[in-house]
């Protein structure tokens, strides 16, 4: 093994210009697909981040809820009707991709503010929710537990700070960024259990609000299906669920987060076209090499080199040499990135349009898979035409043949 | 040592089949030193080739040393060429990224099983032997062609093999390189045993030989 790849580096430095052609033209291949990979996948998310900030596609809510229309579906509004919170777990609506549910309770005297200001308290589920986390500027660095509440952008608390609500002490785990809806600015976020908890504490005329029973909510932020049209959730919806009603937001957003997602999937089958033409570009390029030294490898057979031998020696050069190129191609993708961010993406962020980078680890996942695919290809466009020699007599080589 | 029987080679070219060899029977006794004459296109480096594994016969049965050679699987003809058999071609065929001492070593390495520090030891012993103990870094193209010839026969000769086969191996050498080669192959048949089987058309070559096997149209004719 050690023979072969000493033969194999020894041959890659014998046409320098060549191999460095060929290291390059991997490197950009890889370096493409690589920072296209990550850009896709960061702008997968920014996206998701983006539209999902303008808000849900519908909103359902009980049938004689007053709703107030806004430019925007951030949250659900604040109500004495509620319906139950499984009811899109049971329908099991094809043309609903995401249903999820709030619970908001508008009260007094919560500790919150001056004595007298009202507060909206919104319950919601963090495994469905669409409207709050992609608004998050600043949290603490876990997860969210119990007891935690996150305030709308129109409240000031330290992060981490204590906030008494009717008595009981919640943690201030993050704040959200300017909306533009009342009450998505003015709320205080909390899980359903949390929200919950405080059903002993809160009072109204008619006892506790109903929302605050456990199973439960005040209605549902409707993400719509790949595919899916306003229209046909909302017959689906309809007809399917009883008591409800559907306020339908900007169909238009709807149309590009869709039409959006299509073209990423589209850019996707485009860089597995570039790297399948890398592999037929250095299949070529090996047929060509394996021409050249007929002479060399019907030698190498002629004194006893082995079949295996004369595959391997060529695979391990093709695999250097891709192998190299997928390296450069992750280094000058990481450069290019770095050039992205201190342009692109800064001048994104000052307008307020959020960029979520893949995380690190995500990132050296992708930098070695586009590593390892240059080496494959490498090694799969050799194979054949090694192959193909390695079948040939010695002699048919030596004399130029084959 | 070496015995040929109904050795046919058929070439496939524009105008049909034809017959480079044409069902030759030959003998050569180990330790012999022999010849194998013709003109150019008699089929005498087609027989050569046939004879050291390096291209199917179309028909015939080549035994060396008991040994069917072409009845053996692919690694096991491999092998055979490579511990049994060395060669000694009409060109410069050694490798031109490798040293003089990593060519010689080279066919003990690929066939694995010997160490390499008492490969390389064995290299450059032989390659001593043949007045380029000072040449061991040196790479090919940085000896003159005898030099590169004295080489190969080193090479040929690392596995100790029982049989060299050469073919035309001083065609490109001025007349005194070209005695200075024969010397050598013949001092390797003389001194060690090894069965030398030289393919040449120069018959003042040939005039040394023991055995001479005179090739034309594919078929021996004396």
């Amino acid at each position: 093994m050690r023979l072969l790849a000493s033969l194999a580096l020894q041959n890659l430095g014998r046409r320098k210009a060549r191999s460095l052609l060929l290291i390059m033209a991997v490197a950009v291949a890889s370096g493409v697909v690589f920072t296209g990979a990550t850009l896709m996948r960061s702008i997968d998310s920014s996206m998701a981040v983006g539209f999902t900030r303008l808000g849900a596609d519908m909103m359902v809510v009980p049938e004689g809820a007053l709703t107030n229309i806004t430019a925007a579906l951030l949250t659900v509004e604040p109500t004495d009707l509620v319906v139950d919170q499984d009811l899109f777990a049971k329908a099991g609506l094809a043309s609903v991709s995401r249903a999820a549910a709030q619970k908001i309770a508008r009260v007094e005297h919560s500790g919150i503010g001056s004595h007298h200001d009202s507060v909206d308290l919104i319950g919601f589920d963090p495994a469905l929710d669409l409207t709050v986390r992609p608004w998050l500027v600043e949290r603490i660095n876990r997860d969210m537990r119990p007891g935690d509440v996150i305030l709308g952008a129109g409240r000031e608390a330290a992060l981490g700070s204590e906030l008494l609500i009717f008595g009981k002490a919640h943690t201030v785990y993050g704040r959200l960024g300017r909306t533009g809806v009342g009450t998505h600015e003015r709320g205080v976020f909390m899980s359903f259990a949390t929200l919950e908890a405080l059903a002993g504490s809160v009072h109204g005329p008619n006892g506790p609000p109903a929302v605050l029973q456990k199973g439960k909510v005040s209605g549902f932020l409707v993400e719509l299906a790949p595919g899916a049209t306003p229209l046909q959730a909302r017959f689906a919806i309809l007809s399917t669920l009883k008591g409800v009603k559907v306020v339908t937001g900007d169909s238009t957003m709807s149309g590009i987060r869709q039409g959006l997602a299509a073209l990423l999937n589209g850019i996707l089958a485009l860089m597995v076209l570039m790297f399948a033409s890398t592999a037929l570009m250095v299949s070529v390029l090996f047929s060509a090499i394996v021409t050249e030294r007929r002479g060399e490898l019907g030698l190498l057979k002629a004194i006893g080199a082995r079949r295996g031998q004369i595959v391997g020696m060529m695979v391990i050069e093709a695999v250097i040499a891709t192998g190299a190129g997928g390296v450069l191609g992750v280094a000058l993708g990481v450069l290019v990135m770095r050039l992205y961010e201190r342009s692109l993406v800064y001048y994104l962020e000052n307008i307020g349009v959020p960029f979520v980078w893949l995380d690190g680890p995500r990132i050296v996942m992708v930098a070695v898979a586009a590593i390892v695919m240059a080496s494959i290809i490498g090694a799969l466009g050799s194979l054949y035409p090694a192959w193909r020699a390695s079948r040939r007599d010695p002699y048919d080589l030596v004399r130029g043949e084959g | 040592m070496l015995s040929c029987r109904g050795l046919r080679k058929d070439y496939v070219t524009e105008r049909g089949e034809v017959a480079a060899v044409d069902g030759i029977d030959l003998e050569i006794a180990a330790g012999r030193y022999a010849a194998i004459i013709g003109r150019s296109g008699s089929g005498k480096s087609s027989l050569m080739a046939m004879i050291g594994g390096l291209s199917r016969p179309s028909q015939g049965q080549v035994m060396v040393d008991g040994t069917d050679i072409w009845s053996l699987s692919e690694n096991g003809l491999a092998a055979f060429r490579n511990r049994r058999i060395g060669y000694v071609f009409q060109f410069a065929s050694l490798l031109p990224t490798l040293r003089l001492v990593d060519n010689v070593a080279l066919p003990a390495m690929l066939g694995g099983g010997a160490r390499s520090s008492a490969t390389y030891s064995r290299a450059a012993s032989l390659l001593g032997q043949m007045g380029l103990g000072d040449h061991l870094d040196a790479y090919p193209s940085e000896v003159s062609a005898g030099e590169q010839r004295r080489a190969v026969i080193a090479r040929a000769m690392i596995n100790e093999p029982a049989l060299i086969l050469a073919d035309e191996p001083t065609s490109d050498l001025d007349e005194q390189t070209e005695i200075e080669i024969m010397d050598e192959l013949l001092a390797v048949n003389r001194e060690r045993g090894t069965t030398l089987i030289l393919v040449t058309h120069n018959l003042a070559l040939a005039e040394q030989a023991e055995q001479i096997v005179h090739i034309a149209h594919g078929v021996i004719v004396s």
